[in-house]
């Protein structure tokens, strides 16, 4: 191994070396590393040597090749937003943290081919607008948009509320350029649908949050703009009969059905506690709420037509008891708030569990009313804040402390029942065939949980394909496989 | 008491706004359009006043294009009675919208009429005000709040400095502030029933009012990008920039 260089974290003296590599910024002292190495949600803090911001992609392979001929880890992050801890260093000592930020020039954009080439630092939202300019749209649409990353959306596959329509983002990309653990530069930025050439690279590289190579570039999917769009809240009875409505949806809505919410009321109560501004915007109190929206290609009217013909059809059927249509995009975006605000009501609630799973969509009935249950015989009184994708069968299954043990000073005691709940939750969404993390990724949060439910075989699989693409493991070392 | 509620379809509040290709005036296809958000406020308050039982009907009257008639649905959802839209594919102006209002009002004989302070799209803020002398009828603008006791009216609105109280006798106009009310959202019941209220289609010419312009748009233009900021390197290049470049020091 050779020796780490001695630092003065004042003058930077000792990495020189390493600062004459490349062009682009290098950052060293305690405060400009400050916020690269925690997550946003402040709950994993690492170290590192240096964080370094290459200019161009030609700095990544230079930063890489330094690493691999002075024998350091390359942890890779974009915008910092991730929800499972894989963008921060682990404690070790020989960590460099590659920033992609300031590689974030949209490269081209295609409206024959429909496609994007942006570098990896672009913002999600400086894609979304970039496409809007074309008179195209970049569908992935996420709350942390204005921060999050390209890079980091495909080193994720990360979702969001468009999913059942478009995908994710892996769905999304149809070429990447990846600096590998070695130091080449992969050059795979086709703009093809159909490109059946050997082993699919790009898609082992998507998901892989980090731990295989650096994701430089990627050429992504565009769609046409929508004429207009709706949104509506209804209120059903059951996760049931969110399904029935679901079924009824996708049938008269087909492909412009774009996002299907699922909400319980507990949800709705955190959030008008704690957002004045979004009020419970139904009178009575509904166990559950469907927040809809549709994506019409052809005019206001039509959508309106379509839109109210499948509610009245569903207030017909008994599955919805009252429902709002948004008539402006004020209104829809006070809708959607109501949504977007649930986990900051929650985390402005205290503590809680949190879970990111899916199932099929068929089981999810089911596994929401026998979950509790068994949550509540175990653990009486917790309460189960339960929202997310239902059109993908993707529920965020959150558990909150009963009531009357809800204050700061029981806290600590009902985050030691984490693993237990974890364990109850999980086993229920492995005994449907289900996934314990549906977008969030694994990390480090939920690395040795997702271990414990992949087969040997599948877990020997992962590790050869992380031996064979980085085999010193110097890509983003803890995060994803268990040591 | 009869109360009519004008209420206008207007390029949607959180739309770009972008100039059509022709530079005549904004590029209006394929983009969202809604009620004019001063006219909401109108709407609610009208149906508060009947829900008071101060009222017991609440006319919601449009002009222009044909697909108005989706912003008098609106209306209806949220709880007006019936709907009129008196249809042109004309260019309104304030004056026009005034006259029209006017005959209607001359047809209906409302209590209250209630608009918006003004609409959003061109900001004119001056159809209440014509209607009111059209009609020589007390008029309270850019109203706060609104009380109603038999055939008087209180209103407040705020002024420069403070607030302003106005008594006045009905009928009478009002024009809406934002500050009015909160308006309801459309519930999927009263979205039913308003398909089943009535909705009459008329032309200025059936209300005899002649509808010609009196301002002619000459050229719409987008106005001038922000420049891009720039990072100076140091106090003395600032002071440089400041005097020879901006020359404001």
């Amino acid at each position: 191994m050779v020796d780490k260089p001695q630092l003065n974290p004042e003058t930077g003296s000792g990495l020189d070396d390493l600062r004459n590599a490349f062009e682009g910024r290098l950052l060293f002292s305690e405060a400009d590393m400050e916020p690269f190495l925690i997550d946003w949600r402040r709950r994993y803090q690492g170290s590192a040597l240096a964080v370094a911001q290459p200019a161009s992609v030609d700095d990544v392979v230079k930063v890489v090749r330094w690493c691999v001929k002075n024998d350091f880890y390359i942890v890779p992050q974009g915008g910092n937003t991730g929800m499972s801890g894989a963008a921060t260093p682990d404690n070790g000592e020989r960590n460099i943290v590659l920033s992609l930020a300031r590689i974030n020039q949209v490269r081209a954009v295609d409206t024959v081919n429909n496609t994007i080439t942006v570098d990896a630092g672009c913002t999600l939202a400086q894609v979304r607008q970039a496409a809007e300019q074309a008179g195209r749209l970049f569908p992935l649409s996420l709350p942390s948009e204005g921060s999050c990353t390209i890079g980091g959306n495909l080193s994720t596959n990360a979702g969001g509320c468009q999913v059942l329509r478009y995908g994710n983002a892996r769905e999304l990309c149809l070429g990447l350029e990846v600096v590998t653990a070695a130091g080449e530069l992969w050059q795979g930025l086709r703009g093809l649908r159909k490109d059946n050439t050997g082993y699919d690279l790009r898609d082992l590289y998507i998901g892989s949050e980090g731990t295989l190579g650096v994701i430089t570039a990627a050429t992504l999917k565009l769609y046409p703009q929508p004429a207009a769009r709706m949104t509506a809240l209804a209120t059903v009875d059951s996760p049931h009969a969110a399904l029935e409505l679901l079924g009824l949806a996708q049938q008269q809505l087909s492909a412009s059905l774009t996002a299907f919410e699922l909400i319980s009321d507990v949800c709705l109560e955190l959030v008008a506690e704690h957002f004045p501004q979004c009020p419970k915007p139904f009178e009575d109190a509904s166990p559950y709420y469907v927040l809809l929206e549709c994506s019409d290609a052809e005019s206001q009217a039509h959508a309106t037509e379509c839109f109210e013909a499948l509610l009245f059809e569903a207030s017909d059927k008994g599955l919805i008891s009252d429902a709002i249509i948004a008539d402006s995009i004020a209104r829809s975006n006070s809708l959607w708030a109501l949504r977007e605000n649930i986990s900051e009501a929650q985390a402005a609630a205290g503590k809680n569990i949190k879970h990111d799973i899916s199932v099929p969509i068929s089981a999810i009935g089911d596994f929401v009313v026998q979950t509790e249950k068994q949550l509540l015989s175990q653990f009486p009184g917790v309460r189960m804040v339960v929202f997310g994708h239902l059109g993908d069968g993707n529920l965020h299954y959150n558990v909150s402390p009963a009531a009357d043990l809800s204050g700061a000073e029981h806290a600590d005691a009902f985050v030691g029942l984490q693993s237990q709940i974890n364990k109850v939750t999980h086993d229920a969404v492995a005994a449907v065939n289900g996934s314990i993390s549906a977008e969030h990724g694994l990390g480090v949060l939920r690395r040795d949980e997702a271990a414990r439910y992949k087969s040997p075989v599948e877990l020997a699989l992962m590790r050869s394909v992380k031996q064979a693409l980085d085999p010193h493991g110097r890509m983003n070392p803890g995060k994803v496989l268990p040591d | 008491m009869k109360i009519l509620v004008a209420v206008k379809r207007v390029l949607d509040y959180n739309v770009k706004a972008r100039v059509n290709s022709e530079g005549t005036g904004i590029d209006l296809a394929n983009v969202k359009m809604s009620m004019n958000p001063f006219d909401e406020i109108a709407v609610e308050e009208a149906l508060r006043i009947k829900e008071a039982g101060k009222a017991d009907e609440v006319i919601a009257v449009s002009m222009g294009v044909s697909q108005s008639q989706e912003t008098i649905r609106t209306a209806l959802a949220m709880g007006a009675d019936r709907g009129i839209l008196v249809e042109t594919d004309a260019e309104l102006q304030p004056l026009a919208v005034a006259k029209l209002l006017a005959a209607i009002a001359a047809r209906e004989e409302p209590g209250l009429v209630i608009v918006g302070k003004q609409a959003i799209d061109d900001d004119s803020n001056q159809t209440g005000q014509m209607f009111a002398a059209l009609m020589d009828w007390p008029q309270a603008t850019f109203a706060s709040s609104v009380e109603i006791d038999g055939e008087q009216m209180k209103i407040s609105r705020e002024v420069d400095g403070g607030m302003e109280s106005l008594s006045m006798s009905l009928p009478a106009l009002i024009t809406t502030d934002l500050r009015l009310n909160e308006p309801r959202y459309a519930k999927l019941p009263n979205i039913m029933k308003a398909k089943k209220k009535p909705l009459d289609v008329m032309s200025p010419e059936d209300l005899e009012v002649d509808i010609s312009s009196r301002l002619k748009t000459l050229k719409v233009e987008e106005p001038e990008q922000r420049k891009a900021g720039e990072i100076v390197g140091s106090v003395a290049e600032l002071v440089d920039k400041l005097k020879n470049e901006a020359k404001v020091i």
